[in-house]
C-alpha cells in the first residue's frame, strides 16, 4: 500500500467538474483508492463520484490518499498530479 | 368569466436577486421541474427482482437521455459548460448510489421510487451541511440525477420544449439539464423561485446574456403561462400583471435603457435578407459591420445578420464559472471553429479580461476595487503561464485556418510597455511551437483602447501594433470615473460626454496617420444614433452584438456621411454631455427625422 498527502489547491475545491475528473481517472485503474481527510472526520472511495463530492474538500484542505493494489504506484501518481496541478484550473 | 376575473388581476411585485442584468417585458411560461410526490409501496417478495430490473432499466434509459443532452450542451454552450453532465453520468455509474437503491428495495421491498427518494434524500442532507457555498450547491446535482431517474421509471420522456419569442421562464428552479433541453435562444429572461449567483443557471444565463432573478419563493405558485410579466434584472425586480401605468414606465426605461433591452423590443431577431452587400451610406463612404461574439449559441446569429466576420470574440467566455481554465487543446478547437464561422473576413481573439468583475463574486474579497485592479493583461502578464497557453492555442489554431485568418487583440493596454511584454511571449511562444515541429500560424497583434492613458499615448500605441480596437464600455466608465452597475452615480454615465468623443476621435485619428485599422467595438456602436456619430467621427468599421447588426445596417444606409461628420464635429465642440444630447436630439431629427422617432434619442433630462 502506498500513502501519499494531498492538497485541494483549485479555488474550487473538489466541486462537480474536478471531482469528475479524479473519479475517471481512478477508474483508470485496478487498485482500491482512498481518500481521507487528515483530520480523519471523513473518508471517500476515489472511485465514486458521490464519495468524493461527500468529502467536500474545500480549497486548502489536506487529504491523505491511500493506494493499495498491483498499479498502486502508477495510480497513486496520476492521482497525486491532478491535485498538484489544481484539475487544470487556473489560480487566481 | 375567466377573461374578467383575469383583467381584475392586481399587479403583484417579488424582489430577488438579479444574477445575470437586464430589463425585459414578456409573457410568463411556465416550466414544472418541481418534485414529484413520491409514496411507498411494499412489495411482494416474488416482486422484488422485478422492480430491481426495472430500476437497472430506468438508470440505462436516464444514461442515454444524459448523453443526448451533454452533447446538445456540447454544440450550443461549447465543451466547457458540458463538463457538468459528466457528473451526472458518472453518478449514474456510481455503485455507492446503485448498490443503496438496489439494497433497499431488497432489504425494504420497497418500490424503485421510493428508495431512490430514500437514498438521494440522505445524500441531499449531509449535502445540505456544507459550508462552502459552491460545493454545497453542487446538492443541486444530485437532485437533478435523481429527479430524471425518477421520470425514467414513470416512462415519461421530458418533452423538447418550444418556447415562444418572448417567453420569460418561470420555474421553482432550473437544474443544469432542465437549462440544457430548454431552447433558449427564445427564452428573453429566467424567474425561478431558488437558485443563486452560482448556479448552473446564473452561469448560463449570463453567459447567453439572458436576463435573470433568482430568489423569489412563491412566483412560479402565482404566475400562470400567459401572463404578462416584468423581469427587471437591474434591480432585481419582477411584477406579474404589471398595470398600465407600470408597463408604460418598464417601456420608457427600455427605450432609454440598454441597447440589448431595445434590440429585444423591436424585434431585431427577424432575420435580413441580402446581406452580404457591402454597405455603404448613400454618399459612397464604404462601412464594414462585424460581431462580438461570446458563446457558440450566438454562433448562428453572426452569418444569419450578415457579419463580415467576428471583430471580438470574448475569449473569457470558455471558462464556464470563476477559475476553471480549458486547455490548451480546448481553447485551439474553440478558436478554430470561430475562425471556421467568421469565414473569409476572419476573427479577432481578445485575450482573456480575466480579473475583477469577470471573475465573478470571490474576486472582490480580494481586490478592493477590481475595475482598477489585476485585470485582463495585466493579470495574464501575472499568470505568463495563462497567457503562454493562450498565446500558444491561438497560435496553433491560427496555422490550420484554412479561409480567412486569426488575430490577437490585447485587452486593457495602457502604453507600450505591455504590448512589447505580450508581444514577446507570444513570438516565444510562436518559437518554440516552431521547434516542437508544430505549425504557428501568423496573427496580427493589436490593442485593445479602453484605459483614458492608452487615448493619450495613442499616436505612439499605433507604431507597436497592428491595429487598434476601441472598447467605448470600458472606455466611458473609466474616462469618466464611473462605475456603471452602481445606481447611485447612473446620472455620470453618459456616452455622449464630449471627452468620450474626443477620445473616440482621437484614437481614430491616430490609427489613420500609423495607416493601421481600427475597430469600434462596444455597446455604442449596437445603437443607431450612436453608431451613426461613431462614422461621422471618422469610424468605418464597427463590431457588435450580432442581433444589433440588421438595425445599424438599416440606418447607416439611409443617411449621409458627410452630414454625420458635419454633426459629429459640432458635437465635439459641446461643453457638456447635456449640450451634446441635445443637440443630437436636434440635428438628428432635423436631418432624418424618418430615421429616429424620438424615443431612438437620448431622451431630455436623461440624467436623471
Amino acid at each position: 500500500m502506498i500513502e501519499e498527502r494531498v492538497n485541494v489547491t483549485n479555488r474550487l475545491g473538489l466541486h462537480a467538474r474536478a471531482a469528475a475528473l479524479l473519479v475517471r481517472t481512478a477508474n483508470g485503474f485496478q487498485s482500491a483508492l482512498r481518500l481521507e481527510r487528515l483530520d480523519g472526520s471523513a473518508s471517500a472511495d476515489a472511485k465514486s463520484i458521490l464519495s468524493v463530492l461527500m468529502l467536500a474538500a474545500a480549497r486548502g484542505t489536506e487529504l491523505r490518499l491511500e493506494a493499495s493494489g498491483t498499479d498502486e504506484r502508477e495510480a497513486a501518481s496520476a492521482l497525486c498530479q491532478l491535485f498538484a496541478c489544481g484539475f487544470g484550473e487556473l489560480e487566481a | 368569466m375567466r377573461e374578467r376575473v383575469r383583467g381584475l388581476r392586481k399587479e403583484e411585485r417579488w424582489r430577488g436577486l438579479s444574477v445575470s442584468d437586464g430589463l425585459v417585458l414578456g409573457h410568463v411560461l411556465r416550466i414544472h421541474t418541481g418534485t414529484r410526490h413520491i409514496y411507498r409501496a411494499t412489495l411482494d417478495e416474488a416482486d422484488v427482482a422485478r422492480e430491481t430490473r426495472r430500476f437497472r432499466a430506468a438508470v440505462r434509459l436516464a444514461r442515454r437521455q444524459l448523453l443526448e443532452v451533454k452533447a446538445r450542451a456540447e454544440r450550443e454552450l461549447g465543451p466547457s459548460h458540458a463538463y457538468i453532465f459528466d457528473a451526472h453520468l458518472l453518478m449514474l455509474e456510481d455503485r455507492k448510489l446503485l448498490d443503496e437503491v438496489k439494497n433497499h428495495i431488497e432489504r425494504e421491498r420497497s418500490n424503485a421510487e421510493w428508495a431512490i427518494k430514500v437514498v438521494t434524500d440522505r445524500l441531499l442532507a449531509v449535502y445540505s451541511e456544507i459550508k462552502d457555498e459552491y460545493l454545497r450547491e453542487r446538492g443541486s446535482d444530485i437532485e437533478d440525477v435523481a429527479q430524471r431517474l425518477l421520470v425514467a421509471l414513470s416512462g415519461e420522456r421530458t418533452p423538447t420544449r418550444q418556447l415562444v419569442e418572448d417567453a420569460v421562464i418561470v420555474a421553482e428552479d432550473l437544474l443544469p439539464s432542465a437549462m440544457a433541453e430548454l431552447n433558449l435562444e427564445h427564452a428573453r429572461a429566467i424567474a425561478t423561485d431558488a437558485g443563486g449567483w452560482t448556479s448552473h443557471m446564473a452561469i448560463i444565463a449570463r453567459g447567453l446574456g439572458i436576463p435573470a432573478v433568482v430568489g423569489l419563493r412563491d412566483l412560479y405558485r402565482r404566475a400562470r403561462t400567459g401572463d404578462k410579466i416584468v423581469v427587471d434584472a437591474l434591480s432585481g425586480e419582477i411584477v406579474l400583471h404589471p398595470s398600465a401605468e407600470t408597463l408604460q414606465s418598464y417601456q420608457t426605461m427600455i427605450a432609454r435603457e440598454s441597447p440589448r433591452a431595445v434590440s429585444q423590443t423591436t424585434g431585431a431577431r427577424a432575420p435580413q435578407t441580402g446581406p452580404q452587400e457591402v454597405l455603404r451610406t448613400l454618399d459612397g463612404v464604404e462601412i464594414t459591420l462585424r460581431a462580438n461574439v461570446e458563446l457558440p449559441a450566438e454562433y448562428e446569429g453572426v452569418k444569419r445578420f450578415g457579419a463580415r466576420g467576428i471583430g471580438l470574440y470574448r475569449s473569457e467566455f470558455l471558462m464556464t464559472q470563476r477559475g476553471v481554465m480549458p486547455s490548451e487543446d480546448e481553447q485551439r478547437e474553440a478558436y478554430l471553429e470561430v475562425a471556421r464561422l467568421a469565414g473569409v473576413d476572419g476573427a479577432t481573439v481578445r485575450l482573456f479580461d480575466l480579473g475583477g468583475d469577470k471573475m465573478g463574486g470571490l474576486a472582490h474579497d480580494t481586490e478592493r476595487n477590481p475595475a482598477l485592479g489585476l485585470r485582463a493583461i495585466r493579470f495574464s502578464l501575472a499568470h505568463e503561464e495563462v497567457l503562454r497557453t493562450q498565446a500558444r492555442a491561438v497560435l496553433r489554431a491560427a496555422a490550420a485556418v484554412t479561409v480567412g485568418r486569426l488575430d490577437i487583440v490585447l485587452p486593457m493596454i495602457s502604453d507600450v510597455t505591455d504590448v512589447r511584454r505580450a508581444r514577446r511571449i507570444i513570438e516565444e511562444e510562436s518559437a518554440k511551437l516552431e521547434r516542437e515541429g508544430k505549425s504557428a500560424g501568423r496573427v496580427r497583434i493589436g490593442a485593445m483602447i479602453e484605459v483614458p492613458s492608452a487615448v493619450l499615448v495613442a499616436s505612439k500605441l499605433a507604431r507597436e501594433v497592428d491595429f487598434f480596437s476601441l472598447g467605448t464600455n470600458d472606455l466611458v466608465q473609466y474616462l469618466l470615473a464611473v462605475d456603471r452597475g452602481n445606481d447611485e452615480v447612473a446620472a455620470w454615465f453618459r456616452s455622449l460626454h464630449p471627452a468620450v468623443l474626443e477620445s473616440i476621435w482621437r484614437t481614430l485619428e491616430a490609427a489613420r496617420a500609423a495607416g493601421i485599422p481600427a475597430v469600434v467595438c462596444g455597446e455604442m456602436a449596437a445603437t443607431p444614433a450612436y453608431a451613426v456619430l461613431l462614422v461621422g467621427l471618422g469610424a468605418t468599421d464597427l463590431s457588435m452584438t450580432p442581433s444589433s447588426i440588421a438595425r445599424v445596417r438599416r440606418t447607416i444606409s439611409a443617411i449621409e456621411h458627410a452630414a454625420a461628420q458635419s454633426i459629429a464635429r459640432e458635437c465635439l465642440d459641446g461643453e457638456s454631455a447635456d449640450a451634446v444630447e441635445e443637440l443630437v436630439r436636434v440635428r438628428f431629427r432635423e436631418r432624418w427625422p424618418h430615421l429616429f422617432p424620438p424615443e431612438t434619442l437620448p431622451a431630455v433630462g436623461d440624467q436623471e
